[in-house]
């Protein structure tokens, strides 16, 4: 009955989840690992349409994806885990990126949150019908 | 003036004929189309039906609020704003029908 609430609400659950792993990565983003191991991986959620024609719409999480574990060699010879040769690994995440995609998550659930709104009030609307 | 007064027919309202006698009465309630009969109580069943799961579901989603395992705070907010449309709905389909029943009882015989 209230299918623009839902799909509003499962937009909103992707957008938070983008966060989560936004989030995730930057409080990462300083892991070290030692060179014989990987690095921390960068997070990525996938989203998926739902099929509006099959009387769901919306959006999911289809799944993650994982960044490269590659990492960057940084020359750091004091390190406790640094190896022979004085280096670590540090996990190959970008700040600017990251942050770019915090807002694009945080103005997207914004959106969802907004559209939510429209149609809670569109539905009260409508019931102005029945009254009076 | 009172000429589209006189020129309503009654013909149009065929249950009338039948209220005839006593007996008639019975035969009232069947006389409309059995589809449009259902309409309004299906649709009122269907309402309460759907928000008592509304209800449920919202109630479900409080309990995990309290005890800290809800993950989503919007579903909750949602399942909330669902159940309050939802209850508004059934509450102005009820005042509907109780108005439409006291007019009918306020019908001079």
């Amino acid at each position: 009955m209230f299918d623009g609430l839902d799909i509003s609400g499962s937009g909103i659950s992707v957008h938070r989840r983008w966060m989560d792993a936004v989030s995730d990565n930057i409080a990462n983003i300083n892991t070290v690992s030692s060179t014989d191991g990987e690095a921390f991986k960068e997070r990525m959620v996938v989203a998926q349409a739902v099929d509006y024609g099959s009387g769901e719409g919306g959006v999911r999480i289809a799944g993650a994806e994982f960044g490269s574990g590659e990492g960057r060699l940084v020359y750091e010879p004091d390190h406790p885990l640094a190896d022979s040769e004085g280096y670590v690994r540090y996990p190959d995440i970008d700040l600017g990126d990251q942050m770019t995609q915090l807002i694009m998550a945080q103005r997207g659930y914004q959106a969802n949150l907004a559209s939510l709104e429209r149609a809670t009030t569109a539905y009260q609307a409508a019931l102005q019908l029945g009254k009076g | 003036m009172t000429s589209p007064i006189g020129g309503i027919s009654l013909p149009t309202l065929p249950g009338i004929g039948a209220l005839g006698g006593p007996s008639g009465v019975g035969s009232v309630v069947p006389a409309p189309a059995p589809g449009s009969a259902d309409g309004f109580a299906a649709a009122l069943t269907g309402a309460l039906d759907q928000l008592g799961s509304l209800q449920s579901s919202k109630d479900q989603l409080a309990v995990q609020a309290a005890t800290g395992d809800l993950r989503d705070v919007h579903d909750y907010m949602i399942a909330a704003q669902e159940a309050s449309v939802a209850t508004e709905m059934v509450v102005t389909i009820k005042n509907k029908a109780v108005e439409a029943f006291t007019e009918i009882m306020r019908m001079p015989v």
